[in-house]
């Protein structure tokens, strides 16, 4: 076995030189690890599924697509280190993932330096197709097709306010980044149709007794929970709230989806809701189409995280029509295209007409996510309704 | 007046994991002054060797309430032989070697490692660990506890009980006493004080091994657990008393009284704090803890 392996390692040192002029190199850089590892693989396998149906049928431009993938495990120092060796050692020629905002932003500026596109498909964090956006910059090289916290914390006011009349929301964010950032958009998504949080509670990653923070939810009188965490302590809250004796409903940002909160609450957790850009149901052809493609080339039923699949799957047909659009594989002509795409690409989140702009790097619009409800250990449409017929397929407006 | 019960309730059941974790610190201090920095490490491992175990005798068509029991023996056992390794590769050489500080930095590098060998084999993923006891709450007068929690506390006193009441009785717990109390006139006295530091040591991590079944069903399993519990005992410990196994109980139960009632009264943000000033202030009134001996140092 060990010297099968090292001929195959031998052979593919000669061979590795034609078939990197050959191929095109994408970057591929998530957690595959840790906490936030079931959105990590969900995302990477829905764009290796994209990359091996794409060189199926012939590759772009004649050329098979090839993955560079590396797990940056949440962390912001190992995610620069990625980004600087996929920049200068493997020469790739645009970068998809993130999975965690931090990341996104501590590794972007060199892919932006270096005028290489980077497509986040999963990092929600509003400020991160905007790091380099504006008048200081000739050109901004980040994308994305994921749902942002803007989008997100005004569905989820929306969502609790007026389509479910509460009146007394408390907030409970994790003292992260993302719980924090997240809660300041929720208060301000909340003040915008006249409503105050009663209570807004904060815990750090990790804990797991949140006597103290739900006691004061439901002393101020709350009678439904706001929740920017991710899956462990989320699902800490649903058993401490079954623990008190005290059930209101618990609306959240799409992280309520994690299978570690789904899991770990178990039944505490059913009837959570949370806006999601896609969910594991074939309300499309398309979406038919990948689902079973995706169960079948990972031998699974539920998909950990099939809002990442999805997204992952996307970013590369977005990534690859963009390429055959510009008929190069230039930083600088494949951002121009990316801004100007003249296919219309069908995906499993929407159709993509003319996504981006020069300065709309944005492919999912508010119209796009529906809330997704917890129920028996998966996650189904919270209101069927928002699925049906035409309104399944939604479509970003056009500018 | 309820949520005040509410929260106090909370308050010890999470103070008296604290309270197991640094008991293990006071083992080892007591009878070698040196003490084990891998503490958290030696409950993380417990716990998941723990739910390995019981998730393969559940596998056995074994109910979940007789595998957690059979579980324990396997996990205390292997928490002596965990403590034993540390007390063998880390604290022996620094002590033969009269090194003031080799074992800090020996038990520190020792937990990192377990911590990364825990990450290679179980994963970073936080675990669920079955539950042997129904986990929907009691309410006694509108306080509601997890059943679970209750044999928290009562499993954490029996522990402690237990030792205390060897260590009184049985000829092998007087001779763990007399190296505590002066290590070299046990020696003269043809006690083997290597063995009984090295058994010590197995002791502490054995504990820290059944903290980390006990409290896993209640929280999650994983590779990161021990980490912010081993620093809270910490505290514990310095609070309560390096020298006094009552000591660092009732040091657990005012750290984990004042976070939730912090918490709830002041602000869930500020959680922490109040601890950490009650460390500070206990540090600068009464450096040996709130019911620790002073040590005289002979020079």
């Amino acid at each position: 076995m060990k010297i099968k392996f090292a001929w195959l390692l031998a052979a593919s040192m000669f061979t590795a030189p034609v078939l990197a002029a050959d191929s095109i190199k994408i970057g591929l850089s998530g957690p595959f690890t840790g906490g936030s590892s079931s959105m990590g693989v969900s995302m990477r396998d829905g764009v290796k599924l994209a990359v091996s149906e794409i060189n199926a049928a012939g590759g772009v431009m004649g050329r098979p697509l090839e993955v560079v993938e590396r797990d940056d495990e949440a962390k912001n120092e190992l995610g620069v280190q990625i980004a600087q060796e996929l920049i200068n050692k493997e020469n790739v020629v645009a970068t998809v993932g993130y999975i965690n905002t931090g990341v996104a932003l501590a590794s972007q500026r060199f892919y932006q330096e270096a005028e290489i596109p980077v497509f986040n498909n999963v990092a929600t964090g509003s400020i991160v197709t905007k790091q380099f956006a504006g008048a200081d910059f000739k050109a901004n090289y980040i994308f994305r097709n994921a749902a942002n916290d803007t989008i997100q914390s005004a569905m989820i006011a929306e969502e609790a306010v007026k389509r479910q009349n509460f009146k007394k929301p408390a907030i409970l964010a994790d003292a992260s980044n993302y719980g924090q950032l997240g809660k300041t958009d929720l208060t301000n998504a909340l003040s915008k149709l006249g409503v105050t949080p009663v209570a807004t509670e904060k815990f750090n990653v990790g804990d797991t007794d949140m006597t103290a923070q739900l006691l004061r939810a439901k002393e101020a009188g709350a009678d439904v929970i706001l929740t920017y965490a991710i899956g462990p302590e989320l699902a800490q809250i649903a058993n401490g709230m079954a623990k008190l004796g005290w059930k209101v409903p618990m609306i959240g940002s799409w992280t309520l989806s994690m299978a570690s909160f789904i899991d770990t609450a178990g039944p505490n957790g059913d009837g959570a809701m949370m806006p999601q850009t896609f969910i594991q149901q074939p309300t499309t052809p398309k979406r038919k189409a990948f689902i079973e493609a995706y169960q079948k080339a990972y031998n699974i039923d539920r998909i950990p995280s099939p809002v990442s699949a999805a997204q992952g799957y996307d970013s590369i047909y977005l990534l690859a029509a963009a390429i055959n659009q510009a008929k190069s594989t230039e930083g600088r002509a494949i951002r121009e295209a990316l801004e100007n795409l003249g296919t219309k690409v069908e995906g499993v989140v929407t159709t993509y007409d003319h996504p981006f702009t020069a300065t709309d790097h944005e492919a999912i619009s508010d119209n796009i996510p529906v809330f997704g409800l917890v129920k028996n250990g998966r996650v189904g449409p919270a209101h069927p309704e928002d699925l049906e017929g035409d309104k399944a397929l939604r479509i970003k407006p056009k500018a | 007046m309820q949520i005040l019960m509410q929260l106090i309730v909370s308050g010890i059941s999470v103070g008296m994991i604290y309270g197991v974790i640094a008991f293990g610190y006071q083992l080892t201090f007591s009878t070698s002054k040196t003490l084990n920095f891998g503490q958290g490490e030696a409950l993380m491992l417990g716990a998941l060797v723990g739910l390995t175990t019981i998730n393969f005798l559940i596998g056995q068509q074994i109910g979940t309430f007789w595998a957690y029991v059979i579980m324990l023996p396997v996990v205390l056992a292997f928490g002596a032989l965990q403590g034993s390794v540390v007390e063998w590769l880390g604290v022996r050489p620094a002590m033969r070697a009269k090194s003031e500080a080799g074992w800090i930095m020996a038990t520190i590098a020792l937990g990192i490692i377990f911590k990364n060998l825990a990450e290679n084999i179980w994963g970073r993923d936080a675990l669920k660990f079955p539950s042997p006891l129904p986990e929907a709450s009691l309410s006694f007068g509108g306080i509601r506890i997890q059943p679970m929690e209750i044999v928290v506390v009562v499993g954490a006193i029996a522990l402690m009980l237990g030792v205390e009441f060897f260590n009184r009785r049985s000829i092998y717990g007087k001779a763990v006493v007399a190296t505590s109390n002066d290590r070299d006139a046990a020696g003269l006295m043809g006690i083997n004080t290597n063995r009984i530091i090295t058994f010590s040591y197995a002791l502490s991590s054995m504990s820290a091994a059944f903290a980390g079944v006990l409290v896993a069903p209640v929280t999650l399993t994983g590779a990161t657990m021990g980490a912010v519990l081993g620093l809270k005992a910490f505290a514990v410990a310095i609070i309560g008393g390096l020298s006094s196994g009552m000591g660092v109980v009732i040091g657990g139960l005012i750290l984990g009284i004042t976070e939730t009632l912090t918490g709830y009264y002041i602000s869930t943000g500020y959680k922490d704090v109040p601890g950490l000033v009650l460390l500070l202030i206990v540090l600068s009134l009464k450096p040996s803890g709130l019911f620790g001996k002073a040590a005289i140092k002979k020079v």
